[in-house]
């Protein structure tokens, strides 16, 4: 036999690069996927304290004008598809089996392949329905001038509402499990001590992001359309009377 | 005691549709009601076989099979082959006799007939390991299992034969973390209960040479995760003084195609070790380990 840390002739590029692929899954989970998510929800968040603050977050967000689809390209979308197409294949690759061993580790290993798909599925349908991108399907709802009032009619409908209920509930657990496994991975915890322990800072952290997701979708359920629709006119109107020194502002062409 | 069909009549309407039928059987003595997943050759198909056997004290699973052999007909009083097995140290130390008991991968040997009796009190069911490929009945092929050890190199080579002098000395407090590692019997149950470790069976093409279907078999084995034992014993050679000096070739194999990434974490392995060794343990550690390298190798380029 040849020696034994030799590679077998004849495997697929992902094969050779297994370790380096897989490892840079598992990192882009957390920077920058899971980055945004927390930054994502914690926006959304704000809308806890009215429309106007949610508002704001949203005119600050789009203050980035032409750079936005670049860093959402890039530190988002792209990161997105790789973490969720290795995903698929590690998916396809696992054969859970959590009937004949039902124990913690094996129910949370396949919750979080089952929470993977879900959140897939989930965020790619949040895209579409409000997104910009997703005017060409009949969707992209959502108008950053307009940031609230039109978030509040999209998600009005009470499916809408479950749906998305179980897309944060899965994508908050996807993210908070994911870190744990990625201290194991990476060998930040190695004693299962450690790892209890570990687990139970994940588990806050999950339930944090998960009150702060699950508030804001029925903060954002409960706008007063109107009365919102009002306030962020105010808003506009007043960047525009601003916009005049302050060029890095919105254009309104952004909202089409 | 539950699990003795004279006697489960006794305990309730709540189970009682099985019960009756144990009932009916009118059975005087005692008995036990096996199911084997049998498979008379490689690549052949499966099928059940029951068998009733005299209940004895302090049986095994082992013991079961005997009396199987002993018998050699089944439940209903066909003549069969006796069921194969494997078995060898019956204590728990050589491994061999690992399969699938009451839908559980353990060791038949330490399985005790009262104990799975208590998990299910009508029969015991018996199957061969489900990742590696059947050689007969409970027979199976795991020479994946010892492809992976020689794949990390789990032993500390030697260069000649003449007195190299005392090792290097151990502490108490490596030799206690080391220990426990150094008790795996190559049994394989941490590789049938993960969810990551999926079966290989190489069939021999007709115009292979049986050479041929070995270097076949090798590279599929390489290809594919090597499971959670060889990551614990790679980790208990890099530990140890001497071991260490292969420390790099370990971690080059660990991080090739089938290594440490393959793990998904479920962490099934350390559920089910019959040696209770801290599976995932060595897998953080030699996940922390090949970090730490990766990054070196990264910057020394
Ligand atoms: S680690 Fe445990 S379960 Fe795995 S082969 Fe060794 S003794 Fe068996
Ligand atoms: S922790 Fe890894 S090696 Fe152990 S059962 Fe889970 S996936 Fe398999
Ligand atoms: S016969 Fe050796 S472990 Fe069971």
């Amino acid at each position: 036999m040849a020696a034994s840390t030799e590679q077998s002739q004849g495997s697929s590029f992902l094969g050779k690069h297994q370790f380096l692929v897989y490892r840079l899954f598992s990192l882009s989970g957390f920077i920058p996927v899971g980055a945004f998510v927390v930054v994502h929800l914690a926006t959304n968040a704000s809308i806890l304290a009215g429309p106007e603050a949610f508002q704001s977050r949203v005119d600050m967000i789009h203050g980035l004008g032409p750079l936005l689809p670049i860093v959402e390209w890039l530190f988002i979308f792209l990161p997105m598809i790789f973490h969720a197409s290795i995903g698929f294949v590690i998916i396809s690759g696992g054969l859970p089996n959590v009937g004949s061993y039902p124990y913690v580790g094996n129910v949370r290993y396949t919750l979080q392949r089952a929470t993977g798909m879900i959140a897939f599925a989930f965020i790619l349908w949040h895209i579409i329905q409000l997104h910009w991108m997703g005017a060409a399907l009949g969707g992209g709802a959502f108008d950053p001038h307009r940031a609230s009032s039109s978030a509040a009619t999209a998600i009005a409908p009470m499916l809408v509402g479950i749906l998305y209920a179980i897309g944060i509930v899965s994508v908050v657990f996807h993210f908070s499990n994911g870190l744990w496994t990625l201290g194991i991975t990476w060998g930040l915890w190695t004693s299962s001590a450690a790892m209890q322990r570990a687990s139970w800072a994940c588990l806050v952290i999950g339930l944090t992001l998960g009150t702060l997701g699950l508030g804001a979708l029925v903060a954002m359920r409960a706008v007063d359309v109107e009365q919102a629709k009002s306030i962020e006119e105010r808003m506009e109107q007043m960047h525009r009377d601003n916009s005049v020194e302050k060029t890095f502002l919105p254009t309104s062409k952004q909202g089409a | 005691m539950i699990g003795v069909s004279t006697k489960n009549a006794a305990s309730g309407d709540a189970i009682s549709n099985k019960n009756q039928s144990a009932k009916d059987r009118k059975s005087t003595e005692r008995v036990v009601h096996v199911r084997v997943l049998r498979q008379d050759g490689p690549g052949q198909a499966s099928y059940w076989e029951r068998h009733e056997i005299p209940y004895e004290l302090n049986m095994n699973v082992i013991s079961i099979l005997q009396r199987i052999a002993q018998k050699s007909c089944t439940q209903d009083g066909r003549p069969v082959p006796p069921v194969a097995w494997d078995c060898n140290c019956l204590e728990e130390v050589c491994g061999s006799c690992t399969m699938v008991v009451n839908g559980r991968t353990r060791m038949a040997c330490t399985s005790l007939v009262d104990a799975l009796l208590v998990e299910d009190a009508q029969e015991i069911e018996l199957r061969p390991m489900s990742k590696f490929p059947v050689v007969r009945d409970l027979v199976v092929d795991r020479r994946r299992v010892f492809h992976a050890l020689k794949r990390v190199q789990a032993w500390i080579p030697i260069d000649g034969s003449f007195d190299q002098g005392p090792g290097p000395r151990i502490s108490p407090d490596e030799q206690q973390d080391a220990y426990p590692l150094s008790t795996c019997m190559s049994c394989g149950c941490c590789l049938e209960a993960c969810p990551q470790y999926t079966k290989i069976e190489i069939v021999k093409r007709p115009e292979e040479t049986v050479e041929e279907l070995g270097i076949r078999r090798e590279a599929a084995f390489h290809r594919e995760f090597m499971g959670a034992h060889a990551i614990s014993q790679a980790m208990l050679f890099n530990n140890h003084p001497t071991g260490r000096m292969n420390a790099e070739e370990r971690l080059s194999s660990l991080t090739s195609q089938g290594g440490i990434q393959m793990c998904g974490n479920a962490q099934n392995c350390v559920a089910v070790c019959p040696k209770s060794i801290p599976l995932t343990r060595s897998i953080a550690r030699a996940g922390r380990a090949a970090t730490v390298w990766a990054i070196k190798k990264l910057f020394d380029r």
